[in-house]
């Protein structure tokens, strides 16, 4: 029940986000993105300003008490003032608190809204579209775009809003306290404004340089650890000493420019606003001399310079971040857009229990990557009854894994039928499909948890004891055993490592527990010793017991065992038949064959 | 209170610039707190009932050049002690990597690549930021304080005891929060990084995922961690939500009691205005240091910690020595002799080796097989001493390692291993590893002789193509083809290939065989290898079984005599068929299998 609200208001999301569409949608992105919270973006509004106004209030309250309360010696008026000035401090505290709070709350929860949007987007998308980008784009976009736009939600936000309002709050305040005095201050405003813009601009391509060199520096540290065998073995620490020292010297060099450029920047606006103060003494004194001004303004004015500064300094600061924000949002709009292209269709009809028929009708199939196109496939009919193995043989990109993956619907064929038990894979489910599918990849890919999960992986649901025998079953328990934490050890990248013949042996069990009718498997080419080796030609066995499955084999043993090999060269299927009808035959497997045994004895 | 004078040895060598900056910060902060001063002076001029123009005029002049007398000052101390921060932090880089390829090998294998990283990143970073910026603004702040709490106090003491009482707080409550706020934040990006790689594992293995419709389970578990940012980042909010409002509120007192005494004081006339705003002025002056003394007092607290982990690795002595005054490698043809050698890895409580004696004539290949864990991979690390034997000893050409120059030792020994690991630089570089003077002749040799050449020459850059750009990613086989490469140009008297040609297809390996023959000649040689055809290439055959030799001699006679060698006969063929080497452009676009 909680799932499916999750759901549908996820899909409530989407939908909006998508009508985003056209001018000033990355504005109106945003809103849709806040929409679920708006009462607290109210409060936090309210919040602000409160906190703001707060702010702003010490110097006027100070020109009061001097003008109002110790000059005409009124001690009434300066109690009042007194307790003014007092509520205003509580008041600062009590909202800035709520601000604070409220910002941080909202501007997390959007980021966590939209993480999982994209992520449960990208998980929509097909393998088609994994296979045209590169996984560290899309990585990209679920960390350093987001971190950008965090970056802007979480400071920008409350920045702009506070700093516009306490500079438009500062020059009302110095207007009200004495229009002439005010105009002089204004004057150094766009000067400063202008500066301000000028460094951040000058310090963002420092900063940036900085960043990038501290990266190099951080991943060449990086990869002499992992690779500290290597260089070891070559001697070659020197060497990486001086080049470590090349890539160190460098971040000092990008470090100093932006030391410069704060030394220019900071003490000349410190400077400023010294000169300001003389101004407005200078000026402000002879007006007062001449009964003009009172000295409470004066002494009013000095302090407000101060809240005149830092918005500026801030809000200049404010235009890269801003910049780089918009800039991820669009890239993430971008992604958001991309179609899934292979949804099941409007009515796709939920599989059954099947019994695991495949057929292939005349399939063709093309690969694009942008302009270019590769035939992979040209008009392969194939019909595998329920429980054969199928070995599919030939040359690398003769096909092979092509195949394989329209059997998986990864990909939908550009011509022709795929049909499992007869029904088109267009016309069905993909979960009903997948859950009758087992899929084994060459490299053993794990995740990263403990074996035991690792193994669960096809059936979250397992008990200890199914995993235990799954991995019986294939022969995996043996090493598993030997492993300190048994089924509990962790795996992948903070965990043990694993042989190429263990994962292979992991992943076997894996496919297993799920109990698929369909098996589609991409032997390992790499050897292993022949202990293990033994083990999964074993496990293998025993995987492919009662099952249909098509096999991309290397191995002569899984070859000659499965009840149909399928010879397929340049996209086509060239020959047909078991191990030995296609030796009598003399074909294109005979001649495969007779190689590898001169090889064999060479 | 040791670990924090030993920190600051770190800046002995830039006394000169620590002690310049010290000075010109001073001056500026003298200027810093003549301003409010002045004012109060100019403000005095224009009070009623006492005019002077010409008092003003001059008092705008000393203000202007007060101004500019700091602006040089605190530009020239930014440069200084900006040229100190970042020097240090230069040293300290360099030294920490010095030391860490000072360290032998058996070190690294028991520490965690993460743990050393966060050791040289992050505990770097928060020594050097205090080091660099902490102590300046340490002592900047401090100074500033106490010469406006002078000026105060020299202006009328009563009033600044009652303005000055929550400097103490405010200074308490921001250490508080410099302590603890920087870690909830770092615990934030840490569960940032974690959720990234969350993210990476599913987006690398979204075959699988796809392959078993685990979609829905897999974005439960995304959510979980996202969870954990978000509830970490509230954390971390509501500490800064906390600290910072509270610290921002106490200096507010401070100016009440300004205007409320103050105020009081000037009715009564025991102070005039000016001095009164000149107070206001201090204040408001003072409230910033007064936040960064507190934060940077928590921050160095943070850093004596950090500190402390650091000199932890630095304070680890190499243990692998080498005599003063060790002679190089002797010249010879590559004899290597192994005398009772036994060998236990750290913690381990079984040796990996027991009593080993092997005398390889120079010049001859010696094939080590057995079983998983039985031994062959340690005993060949040994030769080029990247480990201690525990007891007995290796000599190679007469000399024991132990009493060589490492780098003489390891020059002339190479290393393939089964996964063997490339660096993120060129094809050319990788392969002119060990050699980084030779010539693109040179390199293309040894790829033509590894069978490299043809694969590296439609790579986009032919041999300048950069390894793991662009998403550019090697076969197993074209990887161990480059360390093959790697190995030969290196020229070695010893060549060690432990699993070297497991992952590359029959036909491949046949190719490299050919090559194999040809580099071993004149070389004395190691090769661990499971299959027969390059056990094929052995003048003897050594066979381990947990960490002791229990046949040797050669194929035909061990067939007969030992049982673990028939069964690699028997069940070792190249069992692999019809990878008819082909086209490299398929085998790029073959990512990841299915």
């Amino acid at each position: 029940m909680k799932q499916s609200k999750a759901q549908s208001r996820r899909a409530d999301l989407r939908r909006r986000l998508q009508g985003t569409r056209g001018r000033g949608r990355k504005l109106r992105g945003l809103l849709v993105l806040l929409r679920p919270y708006r009462w607290r973006v109210v409060a936090m509004l309210v919040a602000l300003v409160a906190a703001t106004a707060a702010q702003l209030a010490p110097p006027p309250l100070a020109t009061l008490a001097i003008d109002d309360g110790i000059i005409p010696r009124d001690l009434a008026t300066l109690n009042l003032v007194v307790g003014a000035f007092i509520v205003s401090a509580l008041v600062l505290w009590g909202a800035t608190y709520a601000e604070t709070y409220l910002v941080g709350w909202v501007g997390q929860r959007v980021l966590q809204d939209l993480r999982v949007e994209i992520f449960s987007h990208l998980q929509r998308l097909s393998i088609g579209f994994y296979s045209r980008k590169r996984a560290g784009v899309l990585i990209s976009r679920l960390t350093n775009d987001v971190d950008a736009l965090d970056r802007l939600v979480s400071d920008g936000v409350e920045t702009l809003v506070q700093s516009s309002l306490t500079l438009v709050g500062t020059a009302v305040i110095l207007l009200v306290l004495d229009v002439k005095l005010a105009l002089l201050t204004f004057i150094v405003f766009p000067l400063l404004l202008a500066g301000s813009l000028a460094f951040r601009i000058a310090s963002a391509d420092a900063y940036r340089l900085t960043r990038e060199r501290i990266a190099w520096v951080t991943s060449y540290l990086q990869e002499t650890l992992s690779g500290v065998r290597v260089v070891r073995a070559f001697g070659q620490e020197r060497r990486h000493e001086r080049r470590f020292a090349q890539l160190n010297e460098e971040n000092r060099g990008a470090n100093m420019r932006t030391v410069v450029l704060n030394a220019a920047y900071f003490p000349t606006v410190e400077f400023l606003s010294a000169l300001m103060t003389v101004g407005i003494l200078l000026y402000g004194g002879y007006q007062a001399i001449d009964g003009n001004v009172k000295v409470g303004v004066l002494v009013g004015f000095v302090a407000a310079l101060n809240n005149f500064f830092n918005p500026i300094e801030q809000l200049s600061q404010l235009y890269t971040t801003y910049q780089s924000g918009m800039a991820a949002l669009d890239k993430i709009f971008e992604l958001l857009d991309e179609a899934p292209d292979l949804e099941d269709r409007e009515g796709a009809v939920e599989l059954g229990r099947i019994a695991g028929a495949i057929d292939f009708d005349d399939v063709s199939f093309t690969y694009r990557s942008g302009d270019d196109a590769v035939d992979a496939l040209r008009d392969v009919s194939l019909n595998v009854p329920p429980g054969q193995s199928v070995a599919l043989v030939g040359a690398t990109g003769a096909g092979k894994s092509t195949l394989a993956k329209l059997v998986a619907r990864f990909y939908d064929p550009t011509a022709g039928r795929v049909l499992v038990d007869g029904h088109d894979l267009r016309e069905v489910t993909q979960d009903s499909l997948r859950s009758q599918m087992g899929i084994v990849p060459q490299e053993g890919f794990l995740f990263s948890g403990t074996i035991g999960e690792n193994i669960a992986f096809g059936r979250p649901d397992a008990s200890e004891e199914e995993v235990a025998a799954a991995a019986r079953a294939v022969g995996a328990d043996e090493f598993i055993a030997q492993l300190e934490e048994g089924y509990d050890t962790a795996v992948g990248e903070r965990g043990v490592h694993l042989s190429a013949g263990q994962r292979q042996l992991v992943a076997f069990a894996r496919a297993l527990i799920a109990d698929p009718r369909i098996l589609v498997l991409d032997e390992a080419t790499s050897t292993v010793d022949i202990h293990t080796e033994g083990r999964i030609e074993a496990g293998l066995r025993r995987l492919l017991a009662g099952r249909t499955a098509i096999v991309i084999a290397h191995r002569l043993s899984t070859i000659r065992n499965a009840g149909r090999i399928v010879v397929l060269e340049h996209g086509e299927i060239v020959e047909q038949g078991t191990h030995e009808e296609l030796l009598a035959a003399e074909g294109r497997y005979w001649q495969l064959y007779r190689d590898w045994a001169e090889q064999a004895v060479a | 209170m040791r670990l924090f004078w030993r920190l600051l040895g770190f800046l002995r060598p830039y006394r000169r610039g620590v002690i310049a900056s010290l000075v010109l910060a001073a001056l500026a902060i003298g200027g810093t707190v003549a301003l409010p001063w002045l004012t109060g002076r100019a403000i005095d001029q224009v009070r009623p009932g006492h005019h002077d123009r010409h008092a003003l005029v001059l008092l705008g002049i000393a203000l202007a050049v007060t101004g500019l007398l700091r602006l040089a000052l605190t530009i020239a101390r930014r440069l200084v002690a900006g040229r100190v921060s970042l020097s240090v932090e230069y040293d300290l880089r360099g030294l920490m990597y010095g030391h860490l390829q000072s360290l032998e090998l058996a070190f690294f294998d028991g520490q965690q690549t993460g743990q050393l990283m966060s050791r040289a990143t992050v505990d770097l970073q928060s020594v050097r930021f205090f080091l660099g910026y902490g102590l300046v603004f340490l002592v900047q702040s401090g100074l500033t304080i106490l010469l406006g709490a002078t000026a105060m106090f020299l202006l009328n003491p009563g009033l600044a005891a009652l303005s000055l009482w929550p400097i103490p707080f405010v200074i308490v409550v921001a250490a508080r929060y410099g302590r603890r706020g920087r870690p909830a934040q770092q615990e934030v990006q840490q569960r940032i990084a974690e959720l990234t790689a969350e993210a990476e594992e599913n987006i690398s293995g979204v075959r699988v995922v796809k392959a078993f419709a685990r979609e829905q389970r897999q974005l439960g578990r995304f959510r979980h961690s996202v969870r954990r940012v978000f509830d970490q980042s509230i954390y971390s909010t509501r500490i800064r939500a906390f600290y910072q409002p509270l610290v921002a509120f106490l200096p507010n007192l401070g100016l009440g009691a300004i205007l409320f005494f103050g105020g009081r004081e000037v009715i009564d006339g025991h102070l005039s205005v000016g001095d009164f705003a000149a107070f206001y002025a201090y204040l408001l002056m003072l409230i910033s240091p007064m936040r960064t003394l507190g934060i940077f007092l928590g921050m160095s607290q943070r850093a004596t910690a950090s500190g402390a982990r650091i000199f932890q690795i630095l304070d680890r002595a190499p243990q692998m020595t080498v005599p003063a005054n060790a002679p190089p490698l002797p010249p010879g043809e590559g004899r290597v002799q192994l005398r009772e050698v036994t060998f236990t890895y750290d913690g381990a409580n079984e040796p990996a080796l027991h009593d080993i004696d092997l005398d390889v004539a120079a010049g001859t290949t010696l094939a080590l097989v057995g079983a998983t864990a039985s031994g062959k991979t340690t005993l060949v690390s040994l030769i080029p001493r990247l480990y201690d034997v525990t007891k007995g000893q290796i000599l190679i050409d007469g000399a024991d390692v132990r009493e060589i120059q490492l780098q003489s030792l390891r020059k002339e020994i190479a290393l393939v291993t089964d996964e063997p690991f490339l660096f993120s630089a060129s094809v050319h570089e990788n392969i002119a590893y060990a050699r980084a003077d030779a010539s693109r002749e040179d390199v293309e040799r040894a790829a033509r002789r590894a069978q490299a050449h043809e694969f590296i020459a439609e790579l986009p850059d032919g041999y300048d193509t950069v390894i793991g750009e662009r998403g550019l990613s090697l076969s197993g086989g074209q990887r161990q083809r480059l360390a093959i490469a790697r190995a030969l140009l290196a020229d070695p008297r010893i060549l060690i290939l432990d699993d070297a040609t497991s992952s590359v297809d029959a036909s491949t390996e046949q190719e490299i065989k050919e090559a194999l023959r040809e580099v071993m000649r004149g070389r004395t040689t190691f090769v661990i290898a499971h299959r027969l055809s390059t056990i094929a290439l052995a003048d003897e055959i050594v066979v381990l079984e947990r960490g002791r030799v229990t046949a040797r001699g050669e194929h035909d006679e061990l067939a007969k005599t030992s049982p673990v060698y028939r069964e690699i006969v028997e069940k070792g063929l190249p069992d692999q068929v019809f990878l008819t080497r082909k086209p490299m452009e398929a085998e790029a676009k073959q990512v990841a299998g299915l």
